[in-house]
C-alpha cells in the first residue's frame, strides 16, 4: 500500500468533526486533497487513505479483491469513529460506492458525499466493443487485458488534462489504465451494494456530472432513488467530467459538500479560529 | 499432395458449418492463449496491444460460444442427443474458470483453460473421423 500518498489534516484542538474521504478507481488520495483542504478549512478534520492495491503499480491493482477495499475503508472509519463525535463518509467513483456501503452496514455514519458514483460503467468514454465486457470480466481474460485510459482522462479543463497525463506516466498518483479485473472487483462491489441501498439511512449528497466519460447519470439517479436516507439531495454539473473534485466545477463541489455536511453538523465551527495552518496540518504526503 | 488437398477440401465440405467454425475458432484460441501466454503476458507495458489481443480472444470466444451452441442444436435436432449434452458443457467452463481464477495463480488458470479448449477441440475432431 503506498503510504506516501495519504494524508492527515487534523486540526491542533481537539475537533469533532471528521470527514474519511475514499479516492477512485485506479486513482489515489492526490485527487481528493483540494477537496481534503477545503473540508480542513470547513472546520473537519479530514482523512484519506490509498486503498489495496493503489498507488504503487499497475500489478499490484490486479491482485485485490473488493473485500480488501471494503475491508481497509471500513478500518479507517472504526479508527476515527472512537475519536469524533461525527464521523461523515465521502468519496469519489468507487469511493462513493464506499461510502454508501458502509453507511449500509453501520447506522452512525452522520451522512455521504458521494461524487461521481460509480455502479454502471456506462460513460461516454466507454469503448464501443464494451458489449465484450461480460466475456472479458467473467473469464480469464481478465487478467490480460486493461483498458488504456486517454483523453480526456475524466477531465473537461484542458490545462489539467496535461498534468493528468503526466501523472498517469508514473503510474502512482493515477495509473494509465484500468485493469479488467478491477472493472470486475468494481462491478462486483456494485452489485451487492446496489441491493443492499435500501439500508444506508444517512443523509446523502450526490454530485454527478451531467457528462461524465466514465459513468452516466444513472448510477447517482439510482442511489437517489433507492437510498433509504430521508435527506437525499442530487447536484448535476454542466461543465465537468467525472473528476469533478478536480474539473472546472470544483469550488462549486467543495462548497456544496460543506454547506451539506455543514447543515447535518450539530456542532458549529467557532469563526475566531488562530490556529497556525502549517503547524496544524498533519500529512505524510509530500506531493 | 494434390490428392491430400484435395481430401481436406472434401472433409470440410461434408462437415456441417458449425462444427468447421467450432474447429477452426477453438485452434485459434489455444494458439491465442499460449501466444498471451508465453510471449505477451511478460510485457506489462504493452497496454495497447494487449488491450486489441484480447478484444480479438473476446471475439474468437464469441464465435465459439455461437458454434457450440448451433452445433448443439443441430445435433439435437439431427439425433446425436449426446453430442447436444456434451457440448453445451464448453459454454460454462470459460466462466467457471474465470469465477476460480485468481492473478496470483493465473497461468495455472490458463493452463486449465487451454486444456479445456484441447479437450473440446479433440472431442470436435473426433465426430469428423465418424
Amino acid at each position: 500500500m503506498a503510504k506516501s500518498l495519504d494524508f492527515e489534516f487534523k486540526h491542533e484542538k481537539k475537533c469533532a468533526r471528521a470527514v474519511l474521504l475514499f479516492h477512485g478507481m485506479t486513482g489515489s488520495p492526490y485527487e481528493m486533497k483540494k477537496m481534503g483542504r477545503a473540508l480542513y478549512d470547513a472546520d473537519f478534520d479530514v482523512f484519506c487513505y490509498c486503498l489495496p492495491g493503489h498507488g504503487t503499480s499497475p500489478v499490484n491493482i490486479k491482485t485485490v479483491r473488493w473485500q480488501d477495499w471494503y475491508t481497509d475503508s471500513v478500518n479507517h472509519y472504526k479508527e476515527l469513529i472512537k475519536e469524533y463525535k461525527e464521523v461523515y463518509l465521502g468519496g469519489l467513483c468507487l469511493g462513493g460506492v464506499l461510502a454508501l456501503a458502509i453507511a449500509e452496514e453501520y447506522e452512525d455514519v452522520r451522512g455521504i458525499v458521494s461524487l461521481s458514483t460509480t455502479l454502471f460503467l456506462d460513460g461516454w468514454t466507454i469503448p464501443w466493443y464494451n458489449f465484450f465486457m461480460p466475456i472479458g470480466v467473467c473469464t480469464i481474460l481478465r487478467y490480460y487485458y486493461s483498458f488504456p485510459e486517454r483523453e480526456p482522462y475524466g477531465l473537461k479543463n484542458a490545462v489539467l488534462r496535461k498534468k493528468i497525463a503526466a501523472l498517469q506516466k508514473r503510474n502512482t498518483e493515477a495509473l494509465d489504465n484500468y485493469p479488467m479485473s478491477c472493472i470486475y472487483e468494481l462491478l462486483k462491489f456494485s452489485k451487492i451494494t446496489q441491493k443492499n441501498m435500501f439500508k444506508v439511512k444517512a443523509p446523502i449528497l450526490l454530485i454527478h456530472a451531467k457528462e461524465d466519460d466514465l459513468t452516466s447519470t444513472k448510477s447517482a439517479k439510482f442511489v437517489y432513488k433507492n437510498a433509504g436516507s430521508k435527506i437525499k439531495e442530487y447536484i448535476e454539473l454542466e461543465n465537468s467530467y467525472h473528476l469533478v473534485v478536480m474539473d472546472n466545477q470544483r469550488d462549486f463541489v467543495f462548497k456544496k459538500s460543506i454547506d451539506f455536511l455543514n447543515n447535518l453538523s450539530a456542532y458549529v465551527p467557532e469563526k475566531t479560529d488562530t490556529f497556525d495552518r502549517n503547524n496544524a496540518v498533519k500529512e505524510s504526503s509530500g506531493v | 499432395m494434390n490428392f491430400e488437398v484435395n481430401y481436406i477440401l472434401k472433409i470440410i465440405n461434408s462437415l456441417p458449418v458449425s462444427l468447421a467454425v467450432l474447429i477452426v475458432s477453438n485452434i485459434l484460441l489455444i494458439v491465442g492463449f499460449l501466444i498471451g501466454k508465453i510471449v505477451l503476458y511478460k510485457n506489462e507495458n504493452a497496454i495497447k496491444f494487449f488491450a486489441r489481443f484480447s478484444v480479438a480472444i473476446c471475439t474468437l470466444f464469441v464465435i465459439y460460444f455461437v458454434s457450440i451452441l448451433w452445433f448443439s442444436i443441430s445435433s439435437f435436432f439431427f439425433g446425436n442427443s449426446v453430442y447436444s449434452v456434451i457440448f453445451p458443457v464448453f459454454l460454462f467452463l470459460p466462466f467457471v474458470i474465470g469465477y476460480f481464477a485468481s492473478y496470483e495463480k493465473v497461468h495455472f488458470y490458463t493452463n486449465i483453460q487451454i486444456l479445456t479448449l484441447i479437450i473440446s477441440l479433440l472431442l470436435a475432431l473426433s465426430i469428423i473421423q465418424r
